[in-house]
């Protein structure tokens, strides 16, 4: 369609690339520039970047199942997060330290996602079409459970409940001991200021992997037809229902992983109300990277999330130093949810069903 | 495409109902300004004389009593409008007679809080003379950081 | 007889919703242990409060755009026309009218917005007003925060933060509280019942029957119906659609400035956050549906959200020792209503639409043994 009138290529590309994204890319080539003038140690702002990209990533990657499978944007993120937090508090409960203590979190969480994912997706096989305020509303409802359950559960473990009445768990929990900075600290690399989490990076990569491996497998593939063309995908004999079933577990394990990666370099666990506010950064991240309601790619969530990232830990930086005046949660409010609502309201995108 | 054709009468409508609501505003801007009076019972000193504190005064709004003023002490009434309408009941010496006097002042609009002298108010003088703005003693600079929003306040503990 | 076992059975499938609640509030009121008078006098003091701002949502519903979580936006026109009104030292009903008036033009804009926004996302119209709602919950933190008191004038000192600009977490409205609640207020009982509120309720209930009828108001209903059958009847639909956006935004902040000045004081960042999120639950507590609500179902869902609402918490607190569980339960209990009926919603229109694909084939069926 676009290559009709257009005779340019470099406009075609920025149509393709999308204005709001060249934009907030603009924004933040500024951000980097301006940086060295305010006397912003730019060492630091890019370790800043480069950390907080390797604890979103994966929490962003877990759009990608959902997205190709025609499920939408997976506002319902807040239920993979609770599967990992579960996984989180169960290991540490049982005792295990260390970087231990991380892959037992994950195994536990596994299980779980496994089947609030399952239930997830029935529910979202029975709603096609109103997936996406559905899943927020699930997210929340999920969300709210917990914030009971947090408090009822049996959780003994000094490290982990309310030090006066002994039990109910607190609402941050230091990692430390645990798995705090467990695959940041694997190969670190320090060259003065710039700090790279390696292992993050790399349990990142390896996950990006998979998945890009995986959505070139056969299942692969027809995961991306469902998602393009559920009509035609049915009358190519593949069960729709299954593979969308199978997307929306995807979405909430890596979801339930990408918490634990978080958790990891954030170096605490925050329960209660923190999953409510964590589905937007993670839907507006990958929307800023490129993708639309019904297409995202690998890269796209590798763009997305750094620009997102760069945004939020450059702009209170320099803006307090430009006009002290720290504006950054209002700009973050806006280019987020801004660049949700452009992704809604692209007339292309409305999936004909 | 339907011809959008310029329909006097709506237009005529739409600007009246708009002048309409300006009109109330107005009105409701010149009836609803809130005041508060602050009635002194006090010594003042000015180049055109000296009033002396009145041993007792009160004053009632509106029928209610709103203060009991010895010398050197200071009621306050708050108001709505332009103007206020109070009573004065003096007692000048003890066991003395009482004598009421009504007043109805213009509140000046530019001002939140007005003292009203009540010596020079009784002996006649001039609005310059007996009523002054109110300033209220600025806070003291501290330094708490109120703590401002984040993006979306989840905490739904609370009332509705 | 069969056929009137039949609708006991479809009666309860729709309303269960409210017969839940009805449940599990006769479960929790004598665990609560509240007085009668007490919740009596609560429950009057809340459907003052709430019932205008959930009215705001019905007409919407009415245009086939489903719950507008865009009346947050109105909610914050309605804040912002009080921060004047505060500023400008107007008080009791007069300031009430007076915000009323100052928060048109807001509503209006920020309505225009919302509704242009939603007829570029026809179908997906919930999920994008949500989004709406965070996006200008931005914008408002962008006004109030940084433009008050820098750009745009506030004289007082009083809502100004220290530093100079940006508005306080909390607005006082001492000055108009509760004064539209107390101006015809009658005791009833110990519950006061705030007369003129409700006289202002029960007309806007009125406009709401009257508007129904109108031109305006039966185009809305067959936009509401079928999109295209409408449209192919010379209605305009994109207008329809946005004029009920601005009318709900208009209303939702005249709602809010009722609410706010029962309060009595307004936390300037998060009153408006949730209110979008009680107000639809209230109205789906009360039996309504994404397509179908009406004035009863405003009534009974104020009525009984609320009753779980006070109750919840010192319920909460008799069954497990913990007042906090309460706490998150009625908020456990709000999410859950609206997904809830979001799904049911969901379900049924699907069903409706397999049930008319199905109807299609065998009509072609028919025809192609007819051919034969």
């Amino acid at each position: 369609m676009s290559e009709v009138k257009t005779k340019n290529k470099f406009a075609d590309m920025i149509r393709s690339f999308g204005l709001p994204r060249l934009i907030i890319a603009g924004f933040l080539l500024l951000l980097f520039i301006a940086a060295p003038f305010t006397g912003v140690n730019l060492g630091t702002q890019i370790t800043n970047t480069i950390n907080r990209f390797s604890w979103n990533a994966v929490l962003v990657l877990a759009m990608v199942p959902m997205v190709h499978s025609g499920c939408g944007l997976n506002f319902g993120l807040p239920l993979g997060i609770i599967s990992g937090l579960l996984g989180a508090t169960i290991s540490m409960e049982m005792g295990f330290s260390g970087p231990v203590s991380f892959i037992m979190a994950a195994l536990i969480a596994t299980p779980f996602a496994l089947i609030f994912g399952s239930g997830y997706g029935t529910l979202l096989n029975k709603i096609k079409g109103g997936e996406m305020m559905i899943a927020t509303y699930v997210g929340f409802s999920a969300v709210s459970v917990m914030c009971i359950m947090w408090l009822l559960l049996p959780y003994h473990s000094p490290n982990m409940v309310w030090g006066m009445a002994g039990k109910g768990l607190r609402t941050t929990i230091s990692l430390e001991g645990y798995y705090d900075k467990a695959l940041a600290n694997f190969l670190q690399i320090r060259l003065g200021s710039l700090v790279i989490p390696t292992g993050s990076l790399l349990f990142f990569a390896l996950l990006a992997f998979l998945m890009w491996a995986f959505l070139h497998t056969k299942t692969g593939t027809a995961m991306t037809a469902v998602g393009s063309n559920p009509t035609f995908a049915r009358a190519a004999g593949i069960n729709v229902d299954k593979i969308r079933m199978l997307s929306v577990v995807m979405s909430t394990w890596l979801a339930a992983i990408g918490i634990l990666v978080y958790e990891q370099g954030f170096g605490f666990v925050q329960l209660y109300n923190a999953p409510f506010t964590m589905a937007l950064p993670a839907v507006s991240a990958i929307l800023i990277g490129g993708a639309t309601v019904n297409k995202a790619s690998i890269t796209n969530v590798i763009i997305g999330t750094f620009l997102f990232q760069g945004i939020v830990t450059m702009t209170p930086t320099v803006m307090n130093a430009i006009i002290r005046m720290d504006m950054s949660e209002v700009i973050r409010i806006i280019v987020s949810n801004g660049m949700i609502l452009y992704a809604l309201t692209r007339k292309s995108e409305v999936t004909k069903r | 495409m339907k011809t959008k054709k310029f329909n006097a009468r709506i237009w005529a409508c739409r600007i009246g109902a708009v002048l309409l609501l300006l009109a109330i505003a107005a009105v409701m801007l010149v009836i609803g300004r809130g005041h508060t009076v602050y009635f002194d019972n006090k010594t003042l000193e000015t180049e055109s004389g000296t009033y002396e504190a009145i041993r007792k005064i009160t004053v009632n709004v509106g029928g209610e009593r709103v203060a009991k003023l010895g010398a050197k002490e200071r009621g306050m009434a708050t108001t709505i409008g332009q103007s206020i309408t109070f009573e004065l009941v003096i007692q000048r010496e003890k066991n003395g007679d009482e004598e009421t006097v009504e007043y109805t002042l213009k509140l000046p609009y530019s001002m939140d809080g007005i003292i009203v002298n009540l010596p020079a108010l009784l002996e006649g003088q001039p609005e310059e003379v007996y009523l002054s703005e109110f300033i209220p003693a600025p806070e003291p600079v501290t330094e708490e950081d109120e703590e401002l929003p984040g993006e979306d306040e989840m905490d739904m503990v609370g009332d509705i | 007889m069969k056929k009137n076992s039949f609708n006991l059975g479809e009666f309860l499938k729709n309303n269960s919703v409210p017969i839940m609640f009805i449940v599990i509030c006769s479960i929790c009121i004598p665990l609560a242990g509240y007085s009668p008078a007490y919740l009596l006098n609560e429950i009057v003091t809340r459907m003052g409060r709430n019932i205008f701002l959930i009215l705001s949502l019905l007409i919407p519903i009415m245009a086939g755009m489903g719950l507008n979580f865009g009346m947050t936006l109105g909610a914050m026109a309605g804040e912002i026309a009080l921060i004047f009104v505060a500023d400008l030292q107007i008080w009791g009903i007069p300031g009430i009218v007076l915000a009323m008036i100052i928060s048109i033009p807001f509503s209006v804009m920020l309505g225009l917005l919302c509704g242009k926004i939603l007829n570029m996302a026809k179908g997906r119209e919930m999920v994008t007003s949500y989004i709406i709602s965070y996006f200008i919950n931005g914008v408002y933190q962008l006004v109030v925060l940084y433009m008050m008191g820098a750009l745009i004038p506030i004289a007082h000192s009083t809502i100004k933060l220290p530093r100079g600009y940006g508005i306080r977490n909390t607005v006082s409205l001492l000055s108009m509280r509760q004064s539209l609640d107390n101006a015809l207020a009658i005791r009833v009982f110990g519950a006061k019942i705030p007369l003129l509120t409700f006289a202002i309720i029960a007309l806007m209930c009125l406009g709401i029957i009257w508007f129904r009828r109108t031109k305006l108001g039966q185009d809305m209903r067959a936009v509401g119906q079928d999109m295209e059958v409408a449209r192919d009847a010379g209605i305009n639909v994109e207008r329809t659609r946005l004029i009920s956006i601005v009318i709900s935004t208009v209303l939702a902040g005249f709602g809010m400035i009722i609410y706010l000045q029962n309060m009595g004081n307004m936390s300037t960042y998060s009153s408006h956050t949730q209110i979008g999120m009680f107000c639809i639950a209230a109205l789906l507590v009360g039996g309504a549906s994404v397509d179908k609500a009406s004035i009863g179902n405003v009534f009974l869902g104020v009525i009984l959200f609320h009753l779980m609402f006070i109750v919840a918490p010192n319920a909460g607190a008799k069954i497990t020792g913990d007042s906090m569980i309460g706490e998150y339960f009625r908020v456990f209990v709000s999410y859950g209503v609206i997904t809830l009926a979001l799904v049911m919603y969901e379900v049924k229109k699907r069903r409706a639409k397999a049930g008319m694909g199905r109807q299609l084939a065998a009509e072609q069926q028919m025809e192609g043994k007819n051919e034969d």
